[in-house]
């Protein structure tokens, strides 16, 4: 499907277009929003308002831009909206303030970011899932090559060769190196 | 014998490398926070989708069912201009953060939250009971499944008057659960019930924290816990 034509569909509200529109989209909302919130709940929340914010705003939507920023923009603001909300709600004078409030522990990212996070997870989705998957392990969970190669059962060398590979890739992608 | 650019990629990997100036290590040690950021990795849950798609058929229902109310996009608005800022060249874009804006950013957010509390706490005298709203929707197991419900904190717990179509009467041994979850992911049980169209269920647990609230099927076989068959799910709302 075209994406004109997927916008008018999902304008329309066509399930169909609203899950495409989801499924090319959807986890970069997520990551925008789990940026802002830092909590797995309230960034489900914002992603499910914001899909519904884009459909009521989708008429006005100008069709040279893309879809991907103009998304990201709305679940920004969205999800800053919602941590203002829960900052509100640590005022409730009835219940107590849960650890980890975001009124407690931090202030909202700034747009610039948002934006870095959106890029890198794009880019890090277009990495082939081997090496997806090292430079998960090496920098979410924090493993060395080596560790990295008994979890996976190959040789350090093959995670050396793989790191190496994703990493550049995603240096090029990103622009972040001198040609 | 390497590159500069090898170095780089090497030292983005995580290995130590000697060759780098410390203005290019402070730019790849910002690339490299944002790969061990969470955001950069973490999955929404797999029925999402279903809820996304659910609430916006009920968006267009509603906007069918009711014109006059109908969502916005019938008059032509300017277009809005992208948030997305200009990229400049990664040798400036990806430069620290300055600590003086950050401290700027973190006393205007300490003085929206003190407006916050005092704008609140200035409100909370009122006579209206605290109340919540959500609309509920249907997971993969039950995807015609929708409705809504209303929490109201009462001087015995909290109300939850849910009201919800497309989920079959249960008996015979079998049942609704409905749960009321913190972010923390603990889990309350607030109620069973055979059908789901009108129902009121209970809740001694502040609805300001648990806030996610789903049905799950169950059985009757002597186990209390969650079966995990999640059939309706939902986000409370304070009601302003």
């Amino acid at each position: 499907m075209q994406e004109g034509d997927l916008r008018a569909r999902f304008r329309h509200g066509d399930p169909d277009a609203v899950r495409l529109v989801y499924r090319s989209h959807g986890r970069l909302v997520y990551a925008v929003a789990y940026k802002v919130l830092g909590d797995r709940g309230l960034a489900e929340e914002a992603v499910q308002q914001t899909f519904v914010k884009a459909w009521r705003a989708a008429q006005s939507f100008d069709e040279s831009r893309e879809l991907g920023p103009w998304l990201a923009a709305i679940a920004r603001r969205v999800a800053i909206d919602l941590y203002r909300r829960e900052a509100v709600r640590a005022a409730d004078p009835i219940d107590a303030l849960p650890a980890g409030s975001p009124a407690l522990v931090a202030t909202p990212e700034s747009a610039e970011a948002i934006y870095d996070v959106w890029e890198v997870r794009q880019a890090v989705e277009q990495l082939p899932p081997d090496e997806q998957e090292v430079v998960r392990l090496q920098h979410l969970d924090g493993f060395t090559q080596t560790q990295i190669a008994d979890r996976l059962g190959v040789a350090v060398g093959t995670v050396k060769s793989r790191s190496f590979r994703a990493h550049k890739r995603l240096a090029t992608m990103l622009g972040h190196l001198r040609e | 014998m390497s590159t500069p650019d090898d170095d780089r990629i090497t030292y983005l990997s995580g290995e130590p490398v000697d060759a780098l100036t410390p203005q290019e290590r402070a730019e790849l040690d910002e690339l490299r926070t944002l790969l061990e950021s969470p955001a950069t990795w973490e999955e929404p849950d797999a029925a999402l989708e279903d809820r996304v798609v659910n609430a916006i058929t009920q968006e267009v229902q509603r906007a069918q069912s009711a014109p006059q109310e109908a969502p916005a996009p019938q008059k032509p608005q300017k277009p809005q201009k992208p948030e997305k800022p200009e990229k400049a060249p990664f040798w400036t874009r990806w430069r620290p953060r300055r600590p003086a804006i950050a401290f700027g950013g973190l006393a205007t957010a300490a003085a929206a939250i003190a407006v916050a509390l005092v704008i609140a706490l200035g409100s909370g005298s009122g006579t209206q009971p605290l109340q919540f709203a959500m609309v509920v929707s249907g997971t993969s197991l039950a995807p015609q499944a929708h409705g809504n419900a209303t929490l109201t904190k009462t001087e015995s717990g909290w109300r939850i008057e849910l009201s919800a179509t497309g989920l079959p009467h249960l008996a015979n041994g079998r049942y609704y659960q409905a749960w009321l979850k913190n972010p923390a992911g603990i889990l309350v049980p607030v109620g069973t019930f055979n059908d789901a169209k009108k129902v009121t269920l209970w809740s001694g647990a502040p609805v300001t924290q648990f806030r996610a609230f789903s049905v799950t099927e169950q059985l009757a076989n002597g186990n209390p816990a969650s079966s995990g068959r999640r059939v309706l799910v939902g986000v409370a709302h304070p009601v302003h």
